[in-house]
């Protein structure tokens, strides 16, 4: 599990630039936005495509053929937050609500993840390839989170933090003693992901076009 | 006829299988496919069923749902579109389409649910193919035979590449006209992609598709487009290059063949010796082993003194010579020849003596450093008296004691006279190794004077030689022990046989002479070694170490046991001075002095005579 981090650790950085660092605090930023935005694309398909990988590895392993898929309600839990659900309304919200969507979306998923990575690693025999994912993808969304809030404030400094997120509850359900209940709150909580994962990664290149290409990709 | 009934049976049911299966369609519709090329609408395909039979099942239906929990209970609802999509479809268009919201969509006929699928539309995304291939000539080759070619596409129209909805990733294929199989490139973010060498007299195909990046499926692939490179010249010239394999296989083995027959009949040694060279022994350069093996010692001498300079002028009848060539009366070293060669062939049982002079093709040879010698030369006249024959026995000695205090880098303590291997003596006598050992001027020097003491290979044997292990602050030069005998025994052991020796025959006299050692040699039982162990003088004690001879020197209370005429003196004593070529004054300070018997018959001055001397 080590190595593959190491590996996906180094393909990260294969894909990412390196990005000065901005004294904290500090009025203006050497960073571009531009920079900023194309940092976040990366990390949020990298975010992505782990996900979806863990998805499938999990489904594989665990829950093939259980039909899981449709009994999956759309439970996530930031089904809360007024997220657009096709283009249209994609192109109707305004960047800066857009900008604040994102990072509640991401705040949201900070305890989620958490637990998960808890949870998986305190498993029986617990899959290593999850495992790591999982780590993984902790790791990059608290950089992501950070990464937003920066554009956040460079695009709208005039925002105040904002404290919007979704709690989540589904910690009970992951430790339920019944496998069937367990391995379906698992089920559910990896497919919310991929599915968040997916969303902010077409939410966020809606937005590096929108804003720094002036809808001209 | 069991068999044959069994058969026919089996026959009627596949036939009627067979009939059923014409009349009785039995095939249900099934979902085909769903997919959205631009992730705002999407639509499924089904099979349609295969009706054969007289009854109409109905028209299938297709119902969905999507599953949100904030719209509550879940209603089917019917397709809005089965014709935009083409036959047995169903077409969502964008109003229909929530992306990362869950569809479940059904099929019924005749009101029976037929086939069910669920899925997120962000999973079924599969791109429209790229559109306006075209390509542009980048160069040709200055043979006219290679182009590289640009070729360029767009995205698909309904794909939103420019708000940043959909990201395209494309891949292109190529091929000649003339093949089946495909050349594939590694998928591409852009929009245009050269191809390299391709061949002027060959018409090539290519052919695009794009999939979305986050996604594994692929589109369909574009239009196929025709590349035909214009041709320069009416001539193709061939322009690649086959390497000839064959013929180099060919050759080269034909001229390994020649070689070796050359070499296998050729009787020329001297071919042989260029081809296969012969390992060359190691040897000193100039010497002989044969010569030495002979014995005979001037002729050594004047190679040696070719390598060191050192003028010959050691032939005398010294009473060292006589003394090397002494022919000790052993069953066991007759065979073995003089001293001379004892000490100069490879004699194993001296291994463990550092005075074990063995020949060139031992390893020790390596040890042997000419600089060594030069040191020596440096010594008075008894050194030039003693050094001659002592010299080619020294000088392997050296390069043992060398080789011993290179391999012996640990020492073991002093304490034990005789079991102690002298390498505290080989490092010693390394150290005091330029410095002259005899003078004139009473100053004990060290080396040079390394009266050695060949140790007897069995208790028969008598060392001759002592080596000179260390000097006093006095600046005498002391001793070392004799080696190891060669039998396993300790030369202490010599102690008792020797004084089973005549009595005006100094017992444990290293020194002995020629007929004084025949006398002693048979009479020699072995003895144990413990006593050894005790570092003052001991009976046992042949040779006085260093540490031996200091504690003496202090201790004069142990003096008394510093032995006396009866008792056995240490055949290594500190030389104090150097009279002449025939005598040496062992120092006083640590032997008591002797009384008459100063001079022996052989003309030196043996240990325990200068026992008696000294104070």
């Amino acid at each position: 599990s080590l190595l593959l981090l190491l590996v996906s650790n180094l393909l990260l950085w294969q894909s990412v630039t390196p990005l000065p660092v901005c004294p904290g605090g500090a009025v203006r930023c050497q960073v571009t936005l531009r920079d900023l935005f194309d940092r976040a694309v990366v990390l949020s398909h990298y975010i992505h495509n782990l996900s979806s990988e863990m998805f499938s590895e999990f489904d594989k392993r665990y829950t093939q053929g259980r039909g899981f898929i449709s009994k999956a309600l759309n439970s996530c839990h930031t089904s809360s937050l007024a997220t657009p659900e096709d283009k249209e309304q994609a192109q109707q919200i305004s960047q800066k609500d857009f900008l604040s969507l994102i990072v509640s979306i991401l705040r949201s998923w900070n305890e989620p993840l958490y637990h998960l990575v808890t949870e998986v690693r305190g498993m029986q025999e617990a899959p290593e390839a999850i495992l790591s994912k999982a780590i993984e993808i902790e790791e990059q969304s608290k950089r992501l989170l950070e990464g937003m809030e920066l554009i956040l404030s460079q695009v709208h400094p005039e925002t105040r933090e904002n404290a919007v997120y979704s709690v989540w509850s589904g910690l009970p359900s992951l430790q339920m003693a019944d496998e069937e209940s367990r391995l379906f709150a698992y089920y559910n909580l990896l497919h919310c992901l991929r599915r968040d994962s997916h969303k902010i990664d077409n939410y966020l290149k809606l937005l590096k076009c929108r804003i720094v290409h002036d809808n001209n990709c | 006829m069991d068999l044959w009934q069994l058969l026919l049976t089996l026959a009627l049911a596949g036939s009627s299988d067979a009939f059923s299966g014409r009349e009785n369609s039995s095939k249900k519709p099934k979902f085909t496919k769903c997919r959205s090329p631009e992730l705002e609408t999407f639509s499924c395909h089904w099979t349609d069923a295969v009706h054969h039979g007289l009854k109409n099942p109905g028209p299938i239906q297709l119902f969905y749902t999507r599953r949100n929990a904030q719209e509550g209970t879940q209603e089917w609802k019917e397709c809005p579109d089965y014709v935009s999509a083409g036959e047995n479809s169903c077409y969502f268009n964008s109003s229909f389409t929530s992306i990362w919201i869950p569809y479940c969509i059904k099929l019924t006929s005749n009101g029976g649910t037929v086939d069910e699928k669920c899925f997120s539309v962000n999973q079924i995304v599969q791109p429209d193919p790229p559109i306006a291939l075209n390509w542009t000539l980048l160069n040709i080759s200055l043979t006219g035979v290679h182009a590289d070619i640009q070729v360029r596409w767009e995205a698909p129209p309904n794909a939103d590449i420019q708000k940043g909805w959909m990201v395209l990733e494309y891949e292109l294929q190529y091929k000649e006209v003339n093949e089946t199989q495909w050349k594939m490139m590694d998928p591409i973010l852009s929009t245009s992609v050269p191809l390299y060498s391709l061949r002027v007299d060959k018409e090539y195909e290519v052919r695009v598709r794009s999939k979305q990046r986050k996604s594994e499926n692929y589109g369909e692939f574009s239009e196929v487009l025709y590349v035909k490179l214009p041709q320069m010249s009416q001539f193709t010239c061939e322009e690649d290059f086959y390497f000839p394999w064959l013929l180099i296989i060919i050759f080269g083995i034909s001229g390994l063949t020649v070689m070796l027959f050359v070499f296998l009949f050729s009787k020329q040694q001297r071919i042989k010796m260029l081809i296969l060279p012969p390992v060359p022994v190691p040897k000193i350069k100039g010497i002989d082993p044969d010569l030495l093996k002979e014995g005979k010692l001037e002729e050594v001498n004047t190679i040696l003194a070719i390598h060191d300079s050192c003028k010959p002028e050691f032939h005398s009848d010294d009473s060292w010579v006589e003394f090397i060539e002494l022919d000790i009366e052993d069953p066991d070293e007759k065979t073995e020849g003089s001293d001379t060669d004892r000490l100069l062939s490879s004699d194993h049982e001296k291994s463990h003596s550092n005075l074990g002079v063995k020949d060139g093709d031992s390893g020790r040879t390596s040890c042997y450093e000419p600089d060594m010698l030069e040191t020596d030369f440096n010594a008075s006249d008894i050194h030039d008296g003693t050094s001659q024959v002592v010299q080619p026995q020294r000088l392997k000695g050296e390069a043992d004691l060398l080789c011993l205090d290179q391999k012996n880098q640990n020492n073991s303590p002093y304490h034990d006279a005789c079991p102690a291997i002298h390498q505290p003596s080989v490092i010693q006598a390394e150290k005091n190794k330029p410095q002259p050992l005899l003078t004139d001027g009473a100053e004990s020097t060290h080396q040079a004077a390394h009266i050695q003491l060949s140790n007897p290979s069995s208790l028969a044997n008598i060392d001759f030689y002592a080596q000179v292990s260390d000097i006093t602050p006095a600046g005498s030069v002391v001793l070392s022990p004799g080696q190891k005998n060669k039998a396993g025994v300790s030369q202490c052991d010599m102690h008792p046989e020797v004084s089973l020796c005549q009595a005006n025959f100094i017992m444990d006299n290293a020194y002995f002479c020629e007929a004084d050692a025949k006398k002693c040699i048979p009479v020699a039982p072995h003895i144990k070694v413990e006593s050894h162990t005790e570092p003052s003088f001991n009976q046992e004690d042949i040779y006085i170490t260093t540490e031996s001879l200091t504690t003496t020197s202090g201790r004069p209370g142990t003096a008394e046991h510093v032995p006396g005429s009866e008792m056995p003196v240490p055949d290594y004593t500190s030389i104090h001075i150097v009279q002449s070529p025939q005598g040496l004054i062992l120092n006083a300070t640590a032997l008591p002095l002797p009384d008459k018997e100063f001079l022996s018959s052989c003309g030196y001055v043996s240990t325990d005579q200068l026992n008696k001397i000294m104070p």
